[in-house]
């Protein structure tokens, strides 16, 4: 490219400042708005991002997705721009899986001389694993692709970087589309962007067109490295579209050559893999450098033998290295005879004979300002973001220019972004997305538009956080007005929604039921303790009781042991509370596990209830985050923690299905309620029998049942009737009998039984209860007989706490620890040899 | 020369393992100059699943996968194969070995020029090894003395090394076994320039008759295949015992170091703590 000029093509406005004809719906929606309701449109965008999960969970919590800002106005592509585009997408992807299929087969590219041998044997990503060096290459090697382009001065879209390896930014693309329907439905009306629908339609065909010969309805499973990776929300998302079970490497095995997905039902066959997860971790059999616990043993030889569809396949990240760009033009005429039409920036390996002088006399002698800027890459590394070439880059290029590949930078091209305050003509780089049906490559007719302020880099993979554009494609105005339905669509294989449940998820559903009742226990006991320490000078009663809460609390690990009130002062107690209460206390530890548990099962909630676990959970997490030590403000806090417990409660009720995995929450959470009504009413009656009244006030405060009592038996406490409500009552839904009946109910279901032994195990706890309150009732001393039952209480805890324990061995059984042999030990020098 | 191989691997575990998979590479290549006339590979358990492939390099490779819970494992592997490299050139008449290097970089030998993770290109292996590689010499006759001295200035001493052992610290101990050795030599002659790969493989259990036993003799054994140029093509290279491969070595595979082709490699889950037993023998068998 020798352009003349170096300033940079305006997408709005052409060079005699007119708007370009495809911006003017888009310009004219945006600018009816007025400049008040744009700042408001932006501010909803970002609100929205924030609450369905793209931006973080919770502020400061491990694992959390870090934001994309979505700018509310788009990027309009005019209709024939666009079929260029496809066309030369289409052309690209065509080629570098020719090239792929070449040197995981063949190589002929290779012993012909136009690729270097470097850039294959050299490179990182050439995954030995997958070649075969006496059959052609394996297909499907490319079945996603993505390329990411700059506009040059010359008004010509040139590509920076290409990704064949982990393809991310689809669901940036998506998630961007879907906000911006909400946010701008003016300009959407006004420029009825072609919809992308289809094309995740046409994917998930093309996945079904991927299982084994004679499986009508292929199994489809999309693998994630988990809710710690920065786009595990794409994973989710990507997921959901393609009808395809979100799965970590941990929920697979290999047997028998085939791969199978471990659910509560057992194994279940899986046909094709959709891999989120770098090559090298897909299988630590193959691959020397994995981890043993990481990947799936024999993943790759079921893959190798067809038993599997695994896409993009492993080592197709190969074509990713920006040095290659600098052959594609060669190897397009020798793979496809055809010139390449969609070209790559001015692309130089400094291995090449020259390339370097070439390279070093064009940039370090001239100044950089006015001339192009130059891009430095390691040669082989397509993720890597690169830097520009520097005095300081320089020493390493010299050291050793094989290992680096230069670009030339053009100046790119400016679009409109709203800054918050106005419209800001900044530099923008072009996602385009293609997938292949094996036949045919589709574009997807939209994008992800990035916006290169200062901290956005040029190249490599997506980054954490960012700022971005919905790309638009505009419908050709003179073609007839068509609805998707009516456009070309291959004929649809029929779907199979896998509805497994993952052992794993089985597994986090339930603890996360257990720590949402975990904190609203916590919850209620702080509440209850801050509500008579906040009274002033308390009565003999109140003493008693803030003692008995004191050692509710220091049983469920709230306080220690020195913030016990003795003495008469309870100063160590308010102080240890007000600890608890903050973000790194026992409270705050808790939401951030909910947090993290929460983002695991993302994919077996929908986009309202993760929205209403999350900013419940937020809310709480910010009244404790300021509640410093004031009383008041610390039982606000606790109030915003039982809202979240009771929206959880209300969301899971009403918006899940009563299957697997709300079997599982709810199991967790019965339990943990039913040991927590046990630990209490345990620790409140053990006191002498004259005390038991204040203890059994205190039972019905803790069990939210003072109405009910009240309702039922007027003021008049007594024993029998408060352990009633509290322990025997199937109809209390704060009592211990409901959370037994519950438990029965949801391990019946899961273990497809009734007679299942863990029901009958719960069966007789239920019968405990009855008969330690028929007791006390027909004690001549009902007080007396209280304040006997602690130990009784204690043991049915741990009945309770085995039946726990025995649906977690049952139903999670964790699996040993994997190792790897022949590595660690010395085959060479066996530890103990046996001559024959 | 003709051998029996027998190459026994046991593994013993102190708890069940409940799945395992392995990669072997225990089937001998068959080559000029080496004719494999059996080759069969015997596992205890059975698997439950068992493929074979050939890889990258073209070595023969067996995958075998055992879904039942057991505490031992035992694999056979047992050949009979008959070996006659030809011998190389006058290392007077061959190449200088700047030649060598600069017409590497394309063609055959071209991927075993990149350094890798067990033999990358070192600066302190080239160090080593300099004084051998004079200006303009020829470079068999190079390759000769640097064999040579590995063989004469490191002890061959079993268990102060492991498969994780980086060359430079070989060089520091300046101990180690047959894959040590071999992976120094691998690392100097690539940081030269020169293609070298792994040779994995086998040596005779007893010596010729008035010789000493070899070393490494009894385990798997590990060596040099160097390139002498397109002419003379590869050598092999006995650095733990200073020969040139002839009829006392038997070839399983190669590769760029032993992560590519060790003999075998698993990956269990539980078993535990684990034992291992290997024991090989490579008798010479009457031909004809």
């Amino acid at each position: 490219m020798n352009t003349p000029v170096n300033t940079p093509m305006d997408e709005m406005v052409d060079g005699s400042g007119r708007i370009r004809p495809h911006w003017r719906n888009v310009l004219g929606a945006v600018g009816g708005l007025g400049k008040p309701q744009l700042e408001e449109r932006a501010r909803r965008l970002e609100r929205a991002a924030e609450e369905e999960g793209i931006a973080s969970i919770l502020p400061g919590s491990k694992g959390a997705a870090v934001g994309w800002r979505c700018d509310p106005v788009p990027l309009p592509l005019p209709a024939g721009e666009f079929a260029a585009l496809e066309h030369g997408l289409a052309q690209r992807a065509r080629l570098l899986e020719a090239v792929l299929a070449d040197l995981y087969g063949p190589q002929l590219c290779v012993t012909e001389g136009v690729l270097p041998a470097a850039l294959v044997f050299g490179n990182p990503n050439f995954q030995r694993a997958w070649r075969r060096s006496s059959a052609p290459a394996r297909r499907p090697l490319l079945h996603l692709y993505a390329a990411e382009l700059l506009r040059c001065p010359d008004g010509i879209w040139r590509v920076i970087s290409d990704r064949t390896g982990l393809v991310s930014g689809l669901g940036h693309a998506q998630e961007n589309r879907r906000l911006m329907g909400q946010a701008m439905p003016e300009a959407f009306r006004a420029s009825r962007p072609r919809g992308l629908s289809t094309f995740f339609d046409l994917w998930q065909d093309s996945l079904q067109r991927l299982g084994p010969h004679g499986a009508s309805a292929p199994a489809v499973a999309l693998l994630s490295p988990g809710n710690a990776h920065p786009h595990w929300f794409e994973h989710v998302l990507l997921s959901r579209e393609i009808s395809a079970v979100l799965v970590e490497s941990g929920d697979l095995t290999v047997r028998g050559g085939a791969l199978y997905l471990k659910t509560l039902q057992g194994l279940q066959p899986i046909d094709v893999l959709v891999s989120r997860v770098e090559a090298n971790t897909l299988d630590p059999l193959e691959f020397p450098e994995a981890d043993a616990s990481g990947g799936v043993p024999g993943l790759l030889d079921a893959a190798r033998h067809g038993a599997l569809s695994l896409v993009n396949a492993p080592g197709a990240g190969l074509a990713e290295s920006p040095a290659m760009a600098a052959f594609l033009p060669a190897l397009c005429r020798r793979f496809l005879g055809e010139d390449l039409s969609l070209e790559s920036l001015p692309t130089e390996w400094l291995g090449s004979p020259g390339a370097l002088d070439r390279v070093l006399d064009r940039t370090l002698d001239r100044t950089l300002a006015d001339g192009p800027a130059l891009l430095l890459r390691p040669a082989m590394d397509g993720a890597a973001p690169g830097a520009r070439l520097n005095e300081a880059m320089r020493a390493a290029v010299l050291a050793d220019p094989g290992g680096w590949a230069a670009t030339w930078l053009p100046a790119a091209s400016l679009a409109p972004c709203f800054s918050g305050t106005t419209l800001t003509p900044l530099p923008v780089a072009l996602r385009l997305f293609a997938v292949s049906n094996g036949d045919h490559w589709h574009a997807m007719p939209g994008g992800l538009a990035r916006v290169l302020d200062d901290e956005a880099p040029l190249a490599g993979r997506l980054p954490r956080s960012g700022w971005c554009k919905d790309v638009w494609v505009l419908a050709d105005e003179d073609a007839p007005i068509i609805g998707p339905a009516a456009q070309h669509v291959p004929p649809m294989a029929i779907r199979r929604n896998s509805a497994a449940l993952p052992s794993r998820v089985a597994d986090n559903l339930f603890w996360l039921g257990r720590y949402v009742e975990r904190l609203d226990r916590a919850a209620r006991l702080i509440r209850a303790t801050l509500r008579r320490l906040r009274r002033g000078v308390p009565s003999p009663r109140e003493v008693a009781e803030v003692a008995a809460l004191a050692r509710c609390l220091r049983e469920a690990g709230i306080i220690g042991e020195e913030a016990l009130p003795g003495g008469g002062s309870t100063a160590a107690l308010s102080a240890a509370l007000a600890r608890a209460v903050r973000p790194e206390g026992r409270v705050g530890r808790l939401q951030s596990r909910i947090a993290a548990l929460t983002e695991t099962v993302r994919d077996r909630l929908t986009d309202d209830m993760h929205a209403t676990f999350i900013q419940t959970l937020r809310t709480a997490r910010a009244a404790g985050d300021t509640a410093g030590t004031g009383l008041e403000a610390l039982s606000r806090a606790m109030i915003a923690n039982l809202r979240f417990a009771t929206a959880v409660a209300g969301v899971a009720s009403e918006n899940m299905v009563r299957g697997g995995g709300w079997l599982f929450l709810e199991l967790g959470r019965r339990l943990e309620r039913g040991q927590a009504v046990l630990a209490e009413v345990g620790l409140v009656l053990d006191q002498p029998p004259a005390r038991i009244e204040a203890g059994l006030r205190l039972v019905l405060e803790l069990c939210d049942s003072v109405i009910t009592y009240r309702g039922r038996y007027l003021a008049v406490l007594q024993p029998a009737p408060v352990l009633d409500l509290v322990l025997a009552d199937p109809s209390n839904p704060r009592g211990l009998a409901f959370q037994i009946a519950a438990i029965e109910a949801a391990l019946a279901e899961v273990a497809g039984d009734r007679r299942d032994e863990l029901v009958a195990e719960a069966g007789a706890l239920a019968r405990d209860a009855a008969a330690l309150v028929e007791g006390v009732l027909e004690a001549t001393d009902q007080a007396q007989a209280a304040s006997g039952l602690p130990k009784r209480l204690a043991a049915m805890a741990a009945a309770m706490g085995a039946v726990s324990d025995a649906v977690t061995r049952r139903w999670f059984a964790l699996l040993p620890a994997a190792q790897v042999l022949g590595m660690d030990d010395d085959p060479a020098e066996p530890a103990d040899v046996v001559t024959a | 020369m003709m051998y029996r191989v027998r190459h026994v691997t046991a593994y013993r575990y102190d708890k069940p393992v409940d799945l395992a998979s392995h990669l072997l590479h225990l089937k001998p290549r068959a080559l000029p100059g080496q004719r494999v006339t059996q080759a069969r590979i015997r596992c205890l358990p059975a698997p439950d699943h068992a493929t074979e492939t050939h890889d990258h390099f073209g070595n023969a490779t067996t995958r075998i996968f055992i879904a039942a819970p057991h505490q031992q494992f035992e694999v056979t592997a047992e050949s009979l194969v008959s070996v006659d490299f030809a011998p190389p050139p006058a290392a007077g008449d061959t190449q200088p070995w700047e030649e060598v290097a600069a017409d590497a970089a394309s063609g055959e030998a071209a991927e075993f020029l990149f350094g890798s993770s067990h033999a990358p290109a070192l600066a302190a292996a080239v160090d080593y090894a300099r004084p051998c590689f004079t200006p303009g010499r020829p470079i068999l006759e190079a390759l000769l003395h640097l064999n040579g001295r590995i063989t004469a200035e490191f002890r061959f001493q079993a268990g102060v090394t492991s498969t994780s052992t980086k060359v430079e610290e070989i060089l520091r101990l300046r101990r180690g076994v047959c894959q040590d050795f071999t992976h120094l030599m691998l690392a100097a002659l690539r940081g030269l320039g020169l293609p070298a790969r792994y040779m994995s493989g086998y040596i005779r259990t007893r010596p010729p008759p008035g010789q000493t036993r070899r070393r490494g003799a009894d385990q798997s054994h590990a060596w040099v295949g160097a390139w002498l140029g397109a002419e003379h093509g590869w050598v092999g290279l006995d650095p733990t015992n200073a020969i040139v491969v002839r009829d006392e070595h038997v070839v399983l595979a190669w590769g760029r170091d032993f992560a590519d082709i060790s003999p075998l490699r698993g990956v269990i889950l539980g078993g535990g703590a684990h034992r291992l037993t290997v024991s090989v023998d490579l008798e010479a068998e009457d031909e004809g």
